[in-house]
């Protein structure tokens, strides 16, 4: 089913958690909502939940208005950041509990109530676990519970708040993996909350980037990636560092260097250079855009991040280990990508 | 220092030890064995016949029918409130909830006399409530309306108190997910929140029944004392004691400790399983 959310506002007493977000999502997508914590994410989750109501705006389900249904009559599978599982049931029980309590007329039979739950803990994989409580799995396993009894009312909307948020590493790269392939089987529209912009990155088919009750940008991960909307998204997604540059008469200069591109019809004044480690290329002194000083140098898998400082300011530059760099060098760089801003909005620069 | 020496001791010696344990035994031997094993056998020093006379006597039928009757109007009244005012405080932000948790602990630092005194005050004969209700027919004082409210007073904390810690610590997640895959407020309630508190609850309502049955003081009060009527187990013993007889009041107080053992062996059992359940909960 589509979402699409229209000017929602949410306001707790005097603290604004939401501020006029309009989004829509389309049948079968994947969504990631991503920002630091007190961005709102997660008020926008409960929000298309049905766990909290907007102050103004409206959600809509498949074209129709929900802003005042009830959580109840939404369909809205939710799997929540501990998993909420009912502890004095047992998993079996927990994945019946959506069939179990519906009204009577609605309501299939004990055994197709326990036929189908037995089906949806085959999909998640834990078969034979029916007899276990919550407190007898495993962090992994739990999440797979939780997922089971959301999907066990065939949920219009898959809702996801910090779904890897309390698993180690490993479990987690796995769960990712593993939803992903569930979400291209099962179809659902899905959106989760996460603060882990690798699992955004790698798992969603677009990434709804937000800061303090806006989203910043909308957009699938290679876009959010290479073309942030905003000062924020190039901080919150992926390494960069920010330099300090200025514009003259449309040249964008750093350091008294001339990057040699161009911005039209923008007033001079000081801009901010944003540049990713793996977009520096690294030189013999003299030969870049400016030349820098080697603070430190630290070995990151297969590669190292070069620390420098320079009349700009400093930056990570990444090279591959041949390189031979120590502390106390002075090495030339210069930038094969990099973006422009001007108090946290993009300034088009070209060649 | 040679590496055969013994590692150095964190607690304490053996004969600390041995007198921290003892001092403990000797002190529940002297205040509590004691004069428990005295109580049975005060009871049964004149024979079983003495004592199972005093015990069919129509007065102390009618005291240990009052207490039960008394216990068991109170109990269930203040199961339901505990549960309500826990529900409120852990689940819900409102004005005033501070103010809530320190009036539901009053009952513990007011004197139960000061309590009685209260009802006294509030439906006694110079009062407005008291004629009123009396001309309409229904007897506070003096009467087991006014045995049931002091009772209630002075036994309110104790299933709140249980249940307040346990359901702020379990929050509302269940309940949210409850409600997310269909269930109605009723359904959620008997199905997802009951459930999770039942031990703390019933652990809750045995500590609130035992208080209840031993309740004398603010009973005392209300109670006006009139024999076959408005004596409870408590009352009763002390009107049997005053008159110096000795065995009657052994023998009904036998029956109160026995109530009293009965609730304590229920505790500790509930304990048991209750410690089970809250390390797996705590696991979870």
């Amino acid at each position: 089913m589509d979402l699409s959310i229209d000017r929602v506002t949410k306001e707790f007493g005097d603290f604004s958690a939401l501020h006029e977000v309009s989004l829509d999502i389309a049948s079968g997508e994947l969504i990631a909502l991503l920002g630091p914590s007190g961005s709102g994410k997660t008020t926008l989750l409960r929000l298309i939940a049905g766990l909290e109501y907007p102050s103004s705006g409206r959600i809509l389900f498949g074209g129709e208005d929900a802003s005042r249904t009830r959580i109840q009559d939404r369909r809205v599978g939710f799997v929540f950041q501990h998993y909420a599982l009912f502890r004095h049931m047992k998993v079996i029980d927990n994945v019946a509990f959506g069939l179990d309590v519906r009204p009577g007329r609605d309501r299939p039979g004990k055994s197709e109530i326990r036929d189908r739950a037995r089906e949806l803990l085959r999909l998640v994989q834990l078969d034979g676990l029916e007899d276990r409580f919550p407190s007898q799995l495993s962090g992994g396993q739990r999440q797979r519970v939780a997922l089971a009894r959301a999907l066990a009312i065939e949920p219009s909307v898959l809702l996801l708040d910090e779904p890897f948020g309390a698993l180690d590493a490993q479990v987690r790269k796995e769960l990712r993996v593993w939803l992903r392939e569930l979400h291209d089987a099962t179809g659902h529209t899905t959106v989760f909350v996460t603060h882990d912009q690798e699992e955004a990155l790698e798992l969603a088919d677009r990434v709804v980037v937000m800061s303090q009750g806006r989203i910043e940008q909308a957009d699938t991960p290679a876009r959010v990636y290479d073309s942030p909307a905003s000062e924020f998204v190039y901080r919150f997604v992926g390494e960069s560092s920010r330099l300090k540059a200025a514009i003259v008469q449309g040249a964008v200069r750093m350091g008294g260097m001339d990057l040699g591109s161009r911005v039209e019809g923008v007033q001079d004044g000081p801009a901010d250079v944003y540049v990713r480690p793996h977009a520096v290329e690294l030189c013999e002194a003299g030969a870049g855009f400016l030349t820098g000083k080697v603070d430190h140098v630290r070995r990151n898998g297969g590669r190292q991040i070069v620390s420098l400082s320079s009349p700009a300011g400093g930056l990570d530059a990444e090279a591959s280990l041949a390189a031979q760099i120590v502390p106390g060098d002075a090495v030339g760089f210069r930038f094969a990508r990099w973006s422009l801003y001007r108090e946290g909005a993009p300034l088009e620069a070209a060649p | 220092m040679s590496f055969s020496a013994p590692s150095p001791r964190v607690t304490e010696g053996p004969i600390t030890r041995a007198v921290l344990i003892g001092t403990a035994v000797l002190f529940l031997a002297v205040f509590l064995f004691v004069p428990l094993a005295g109580v049975f056998f005060e009871a049964f020093r004149r024979g079983i016949g003495v004592y199972l006379a005093a015990l069919t006597e129509p007065e102390a039928v009618s005291a240990i029918q009052l207490t039960l009757l008394v216990a068991g109007i109170s109990v269930p009244l203040n199961a339901v409130f505990g549960v309500a005012a826990a529900w409120s405080i852990a689940k819900f932000e409102f004005p005033g909830k501070a103010m809530l948790v320190t009036l539901i602990d009053l009952p513990f630092s007011v004197s139960p006399v000061v309590a009685g005194l209260v009802y006294v005050l509030l439906f006694g004969a110079g009062s407005v409530l008291g004629p009123a209700l009396e001309d309409m027919g229904i007897r506070v004082l003096f009467a087991v309306p006014g045995l049931v409210l002091a009772t209630v007073f002075v036994t309110l904390p104790f299933v709140a108190r249980e249940l307040i810690p346990l359901m702020q610590e379990q929050g509302t997640a269940s309940e949210e997910a409850a409600l997310s895959l269909g269930a109605g407020g009723w359904q959620t309630f008997w199905r997802v929140t009951l459930p999770s508190i039942r031990w703390a609850l019933l652990y809750g309502v045995l500590l609130c029944n035992a208080r209840a049955m031993g309740e004398f003081g603010a009973v005392s009060v209300v109670s006006g004392h009139i024999r076959g009527e408005t004596n409870t187990m408590p009352l009763y013993v002390e009107i049997l004691y005053n008159e110096y007889n000795f065995a009657a009041a052994f023998a009904v107080s036998s029956v109160l400790a026995l109530l009293a053992i009965l609730t304590l062996g229920l505790k500790g059992l509930l304990e048991w399983r209750f410690a089970g359940e809250l390390a797996a909960n705590r696991r979870h």
